[in-house]
């Protein structure tokens, strides 16, 4: 008796046996929760499975996020060697263990046994004389709870994994025997990622990565700027205009000139958004103008001038440079009498704040505010102002009012 | 790798685990040993029940604790370590453990005071109660 009842508590049995395994608790715990009577009382004791019963863990979970739980809706994410986080459809929870110096005794449901051999329990007449003691069992001593706590989703990895391997116009998967080394499919970056899917698919867009055979890729971006000047050219020659262009028409152009369907239609995806209700394309000016800009700025360092000069000529005619448009994009610094431009994208930093800080300061030790905040705008902290992320992670110094502040290192 | 959270209990029928918490640690005469499974902790008795608060008193060898009974204010999950039973090993080492949520956990018995000595001697328990 004792045996078959372990074996229930233990799981073991096939799914679709719950009510039983259920009823298998034996802990009383409705009889403790509904002692409500003046007067009435019940035994607390050990459970013949007392135990410390590892496999049993406390989720502190918010009302608002139950139903996501119990709807099968929830997953634990994380590698052996990372903290694991909770992820809802939408939300990343960290999973923080608290611990407690009470004895929580933890009672499990279920009919409650008196454990106690009803030896002296019956009369001559064999009637009983006192109801059995109504007693309730104590499973385990909980030695704390894990909480959740809202956090930002940890997509560094995500570049990371990507990055490994851009795809290439020129690059043939057919010839390379280990044709799927590095890349990852959707399923596959769920397994690696520590995010919600809306949020790893957020990060996704972020990147401009694509699905190409079935993996996650971004495409290097010799290959995006060469499929960019091809279009544009195209344009001029077939007379598109470049806030109209009809996919279908560029995608047989472009698939005449080499290029696979897939990759234009990215391409457009990149640097244009889908004209509401038709087949038109509309190029974003200040993205096509960022484009030839970091191309501009491939080779390393330049003198503004030059950076001018270069930048301008590379930009369809129709288009007009600013700028503004680099925020983010690219630092400025004085030498002497010239000013020499270079980039520094605030796509490549890390995502957290005390790492984006540390590689910030890393770059240059002081900053103005107009210089810092392009590189510090995108930062989120569940309930921290990024004036609070300023206050935690800089110090600002300001000689007088009418100077500019200065951040630096704490 | 991921862990699924799983809940097998019906919709919003996750049966309810109750908590008994007291301050310090219950322990038992060194006669008893590591052998606690059976052994009685303690008497729980409702002292007074309003429509606002129920109280207890949680009577252990020579100590009397009081307290009551609070709603939590974030409910717990009772979650359990399985072997998934999806059958679908193809995935490597990912469907290996799933999380089953086996019940809820909404109100506790709190005792946060000390303990009261008992001058009357109860009848003879083998426990006593550490701070």
């Amino acid at each position: 008796m004792e045996r078959k009842r372990e074996k229930e508590i233990n799981g073991e049995d096939a799914a679709g046996e719950e009510e039983e395994e259920e009823e298998a608790w034996g802990g009383g715990a409705d009889s403790v929760l509904k002692l409500t009577a003046e007067g009435s009382s019940i035994s607390i004791r050990y459970h013949s499975l007392f135990g410390s019963h590892d496999d049993l863990l406390l989720l502190e979970v918010d009302d608002e996020l139950l139903p996501d739980v119990l709807h099968h809706r929830v997953v634990v994410r994380g590698q052996p060697d990372e903290e694991a986080v909770l992820c809802t459809p939408s939300a990343t929870y960290a999973m923080k263990f608290v611990g407690t110096s009470n004895s929580v005794f933890l009672i499990p449901p279920g009919k409650s046994t008196p454990l106690i051999a009803n030896d002296v329990m019956t009369d001559s007449n064999g009637n009983s004389i006192d109801t059995p003691d109504v007693v309730a069992s104590v499973f385990k001593v909980a030695p704390g709870n894990i909480e959740l706590v809202h956090a930002a989703p940890r997509l560094d990895k995500l570049n990371l994994l990507l990055t490994k391997r851009p795809y290439r116009l020129d690059e043939d998967l057919e010839d390379d025997l280990q044709y799927d080394r590095d890349l990852y499919t959707y399923k596959g970056l769920l397994e690696q990622i520590q995010a919600s899917e809306e949020e790893l698919r957020d990060g996704l867009k972020a990147l401009s990565a694509v699905e190409i055979d079935g993996f996650l890729r971004i495409v290097d971006s010799k290959s995006m700027n060469l499929v960019l000047k091809v279009i544009l050219n195209n344009s001029v020659l077939h007379e598109w205009p470049l806030n109209a262009l009809e996919e279908d028409n560029v995608a047989v152009v472009m698939e005449s000139d080499g290029f696979p369907q897939r990759i234009v239609l990215h391409c457009l995806e990149t640097f244009g958004s889908r004209v509401e209700g038709n087949n038109l394309w509309s190029l974003d000016e200040k993205k096509v103008c960022l484009q030839f800009a970091k191309e501009a700025l491939d080779g390393g360092k330049m003198k503004m001038e030059s950076f001018m000069e270069k930048w301008m000529r590379s930009i369809p005619s129709v288009m007009h440079a600013e700028l503004r448009m680099l925020e983010g994009e690219v630092l400025y610094e004085k030498i002497g009498v010239e000013t020499w431009v270079r980039a520094f994208s605030v796509a490549a930093l890390p995502s957290t704040p005390a790492e984006r800080f540390a590689a910030l300061f890393q770059e240059r030790p002081k900053w103005e505010w107009k210089d810092l905040e392009p590189y510090i705008r995108d930062l989120r902290v569940p309930g921290l102002s990024l004036e609070g992320l300023l206050i935690k992670h800089t110090r600002r110094t300001q000689p007088s009012a009418d100077v500019e502040p200065i951040f630096s290192a704490r | 790798m991921q862990i699924k959270v799983k809940c097998n209990c019906g919709e919003g029928q996750c049966p309810e685990w109750a908590i008994v918490e007291l301050q310090g640690i219950v322990e038992s005469q060194p006669s008893i040993g590591n052998q606690l499974q059976g052994l009685e902790i303690g008497r729980l008795c409702c002292s007074s029940s309003s429509s606002s608060q129920v109280s207890y008193t949680f009577t252990v060898g020579y100590h009397e604790l009081s307290g009551s009974k609070m709603a939590l204010k974030k409910p717990l999950l009772v979650l359990k370590k399985k072997k998934a039973a999806d059958g679908d090993n193809s995935v490597l080492n990912s469907s290996e453990v799933e999380l089953q949520v086996i019940g809820v956990i909404r109100h506790k018995i709190l005792f946060k005071n000390r303990p009261k000595a008992l001058i009357s001697k109860p009848q003879v328990k083998d426990k006593k109660i550490a701070q």
